[in-house]
């Protein structure tokens, strides 16, 4: 794997049991820039925690290869986060340390804790968001160089997400961190990424920074049936009335009757996963 | 921190279970304290003997020693089946059903020595544990050896007074191990684990005996046979001109045929000249020229011991084997 580049696969799929089960993931190729912050989108069942799994060297691909750095240098929050029921929070953070000897990062541990967890407490005695508190520790204090996370705020009230999603960025833009992480609410995500990788049944719908694909997109609203979108690639298109809104991959400069907008990150997702699969951009 | 204390994975697991040590330790305390005091109490009360020095009995301490023996031998035999199944279910199968392992094989540490390092924890506690219980049972065991039920080829003392108890709980492990990584089910891993150690102790209980031949002492019939002292009886009955053996019964059974005990029409003796001679006609009919009797002397003991511990190692270095050939095929 080139030094640019944090994870890469190429034809990647997986699929769970025999040859009869359906696909989970199926002929992923992408490769991410070392140092991004990847949004992980896509609806449920589209194939992210297997994503994730297989970049954590937790699962076999079916087919294909994934690069991905090895143990020492990434950390895995699964979605269900997982952690010892009996282990006490400081119990926890003395696992981090002996299982990352030369690794563990004390102090980064403890600003993700951050007082808020009584090292004490049993891990089977915390609620949701302290778990995920724990967990990010434990990923965190690993100093790793590639960070997954699958669902990783899903349990956290607003504050705390927001002030454990300003930790994690800052963390990340000091160390140059690359983080990949899996969402289906996007507010949780937009702002804090610089990449986008849209998964929808298995495959990959969109790939690459959030900047090129905001520019490269255009959102057009102008009368029913106008002219002059046969140049560029359609990816959605709907009509209220005599007005037409249309989602269009830029392939050149627009002409026509159109009153021209930069989409947002969320409308970009919403056209792509709109549009069945056959519409591939 | 001493150089014994347990670091890294050890040190997880021991935290993990904490609970479940501190409670075995107690027990094996318990079991220290309560045999002691039986074989003090029983060596200040001695049986009661007649005037002329015959034992009558051998006093309520001593009973209670023996049977205390004999059940501990047995549950010794259940630390077999205990001992696998937590190792299958706690230790193994519960990391895939909670998903935990996805936690510790995340951090830096590869699959092979995150299970090696939960073998060799289990395998050091258990053998600490099994060591400090076949200790304990000598204790009230040398009181008392040699007595029904408790002498040295007998199921329970055998496996508890040598080395091969070790060897059960060393197989309990590896299998254990196997077994939890293939049905990843807490329950379900304990209950085949403790099926199959225990199928392995019935099989290996009935064949053990047959690792080495036996020794035969023969005599002519009419007297009992005098065998050596302390040995192993595994088999007696009647031997024939031919060179063939019969089951000792055979021609009893068959007197008993023909004089029907209940004919109320003989005297005793008439009844018993009657039996003799059916007895003797059948031995004759036969050709029975006289009795044998097959035994293990106790010079077998040790090398049917390390026969059947080898037996056990090797089942414990396959089934390790085989675990670790499933981690990697499961997890790159």
């Amino acid at each position: 794997m080139t030094p640019d580049t944090a994870l890469r696969a190429e034809g990647l799929g997986t699929r769970y049991g025999g040859r009869s089960r359906p696909w989970a993931l199926r002929d992923c190729t992408f490769a991410l820039p070392a140092g991004r912050v990847c949004a992980l989108v896509g609806p449920n069942g589209a194939g992210k925690s297997t994503l994730l799994a297989l970049a954590a060297g937790l699962l076999r691909p079916t087919a294909g290869t994934i690069e991905a750095p090895e143990r020492e240098r990434l950390a895995y929050v699964a979605q269900d986060k997982p952690l010892y029921p009996r282990l006490t929070v400081a119990d926890t953070l003395r696992m981090g340390r002996e299982l990352n000897p030369g690794r563990w990062d004390e102090a980064t541990a403890e600003r993700v804790i951050a007082d808020e967890l009584d090292p004490g407490s049993l891990v089977r005695e915390l609620s949701g968001g302290q778990r995920t508190r724990l967990v990010l520790a434990l990923a965190l204090g690993k100093r790793p160089e590639l960070l997954l996370l699958d669902e990783p705020m899903a349990d956290l009230d607003p504050l705390a997400r927001h002030q454990l999603m300003g930790l994690l960025m800052a963390d990340a833009a000091e160390h140059g961190t690359t983080v990949v992480m899996s969402s289906h609410i996007l507010t949780e995500l937009e702002g804090a990424c610089d990449h986008l990788l849209l998964l929808q049944n298995g495959r990959i719908r969109l790939d690459g920074s959030v900047d090129d694909l905001l520019s490269g997109h255009a959102l057009l609203t102008g009368p029913a049936g106008g002219a002059g979108l046969t140049a560029h690639t359609v990816v959605d298109s709907r009509t209220t009335g005599r007005q037409l809104t249309a989602l269009i991959r830029r392939e050149g400069p627009v002409e026509g009757p159109w009153e021209i907008t930069d989409p947002t990150l969320e409308d970009l997702l919403l056209a792509h996963l709109r549009t069945p699969e056959g519409a591939r951009s | 921190m001493s150089t014994l204390a347990p670091k890294g994975l050890s040190w997880v697991t021991v935290r993990q279970f904490r609970r479940t040590l501190w409670t075995a330790a107690a027990l094996v305390l318990l079991a220290l304290a309560g045999t002691v005091a039986l074989r003090v109490w029983e060596a200040r009360t001695p049986g009661r003997r007649a005037v002329h020095g015959d034992l009558l009995d051998d006093g309520l301490a001593y009973d209670l020693l023996r049977l205390t023996m004999e059940s501990g031998a047995m549950y010794l035999l259940l630390l077999v089946l205990v001992t696998g199944a937590f190792v299958a279910g706690p230790l193994v199968a519960r990391e895939f059903e909670t998903g935990t392992y996805r936690l510790s094989l995340t951090q830096s540490l590869t699959p092979a020595a995150w299970l090696r390092a939960k073998v060799l924890t289990a395998g050091a506690v258990s053998t600490v544990l099994t060591l400090a219980l076949m200790g304990v049972f000598h204790i009230g065991w040398s009181r008392v050896s040699g007595t029904y039920n408790l002498a040295w080829g007998d199921r329970g003392p055998y496996e508890s007074g040598g080395v091969v108890l070790l060897a059960y709980v060393i197989a309990s492990v590896g299998i254990g191990t196997l077994i939890g990584l293939l049905v990843r089910r807490t329950l379900l891993a304990m209950a085949a684990t403790g099926l199959v150690m225990g199928v392995v102790l019935l099989v290996l209980g009935a064949v053990r005996w047959s690792f080495l031949p036996v020794l035969t002492v023969t005599g002519p019939t009419g007297s009992a046979l005098v065998p050596p002292a302390d040995i192993l009886q595994t088999d007696m009955g009647l031997t024939t001109r031919s060179g063939g053996r019969m089951a000792e019964w055979a021609c009893s059974g068959q007197a008993a045929d023909a004089v029907p005990e209940d004919s109320g029409t003989m005297s005793d003796a008439a009844w018993n000249n009657a039996w003799n001679k059916a007895y003797d006609s059948c031995l004759t009919e036969h050709g029975v020229t006289g009795q044998y009797l097959d035994y293990h002397p106790y010079s077998h003991y040790w090398p049917t011991q390390l026969i059947e511990s080898g037996i056990l190692l090797a089942l414990a270095g396959l089934a390790l084997f085989a675990a670790f050939r499933v981690l990697r095929a499961r997890l790159p």
